[in-house]
């Protein structure tokens, strides 16, 4: 842990407000990207990512050092994530924004539109954004765990070792995880670009 | 190298973490394979747009934060702290008092003055 960082640490244990504003806008995007990935749900993601903040400042007490901190907050983001992705699979009604296109789950019976067919459309944008929604969508099919992992190391692009230390997986784990995870979001894409 | 084999290898591949005599086994392989060179060109280019799917935090999310903070301890997260004592414990002080004031009154409802005594 670098000198700055452990400076930062100390004023947050004094209640320092404009440490606590550091925090948030040096790791707000991180925590922010993670979790949104992880629930695919804007709304959803603004509640847990002040909730995950706000659990770190309240228990900045029991972080010891011993790994970095945002090793230490992202696991909470990852925590909370997951937390949440439990509770609302119990309360289906809930989480669900009718404005989020990729929060429409593939199912047979729903099939989400190819992409092939907007390819030629001459507005770009919205190709980036179907297939950003497909992609989504894809990752939501996955199980949280692999959720998870994909989220870590291809959209917030960290190395083995601090997924490792996030999710105390052995490294092996996470490789044979990620690559099943990986391969499942090519299928699902693949039914779609087809 | 079969398909399978080659298709197991390919998140190493991509990453760049398969050991050279093994890369050297699947470079072998692709360069015979057609099925695998567009399976493998279709993996990476998923890796590569799950890599686009980065979302920045919204602007007001520490103000929010903030407002959440304050709303939950009414002001007292970031409130100034005792510079010898820390924090000054409100709860603690709330509970003394309750439990002195319901001392004093069980005392006064139980107990006479010390030298007092009762008119005859």
């Amino acid at each position: 842990m670098s000198l700055a960082e452990r400076l930062l640490i100390s004023r947050l244990r004094e209640r320092d407000e404009q440490a606590f504003g550091e925090i948030v806008r040096t790791y707000g995007d991180k925590v922010f990207s993670l979790i949104y990935r992880m629930l695919g749900n804007r709304q959803e993601a603004e509640d847990v990512a002040q909730d995950v903040f706000i659990t770190v400042f309240k228990t900045i007490e029991s972080f010891r050092g011993e790994a970095k901190f945002s090793t230490w907050l992202l696991r909470i983001a990852a925590n909370h994530s997951k937390n949440r992705i439990k509770h609302l699979a119990r309360r289906p009604t809930e989480g669900v924004d009718p404005e989020d296109v990729s929060q429409v789950r593939l199912s047979a019976d729903r099939p989400a539109p190819p992409v092939q067919a907007h390819i030629d459309a001459p507005d770009k944008l919205m190709e980036a954004a179907e297939i950003e929604a497909l992609m989504q969508r894809a990752i939501a099919a996955l199980d949280e765990d692999q959720r998870l992992l994909v989220v870590l190391r291809d959209v917030e692009e960290m190395s083995y070792q601090e997924i490792g230390e996030i999710t105390g997986l052995p490294e092996g784990t996470i490789k044979s995880r990620l690559h099943r995870a990986r391969m499942a979001i090519k299928e699902e894409l693949d039914k779609h670009t087809r | 190298m079969d398909h399978a084999q080659a298709q197991a290898t390919f998140s190493d591949y991509v990453d760049g973490t398969l050991p050279p005599a093994q890369r050297e086994a699947v470079d072998q392989h692709l360069s015979a394979c057609i099925q695998c060179r567009t399976e493998l060109a279709g993996f990476r280019k998923t890796v590569g747009s799950l890599g686009r799917l980065k979302q920045a935090a919204p602007v007001n999310l520490l103000g929010d934060i903030k407002q959440q903070i304050y709303k939950r301890s009414r002001g007292r997260f970031f409130a100034p702290r005792w510079k010898l004592f820390g924090r000054i414990p409100f709860e603690w002080v709330s509970l003394a008092t309750i439990i002195a004031m319901l001392v004093y009154y069980i005392a006064m409802l139980h107990g006479a003055p010390a030298g007092v005594r009762p008119a005859p």
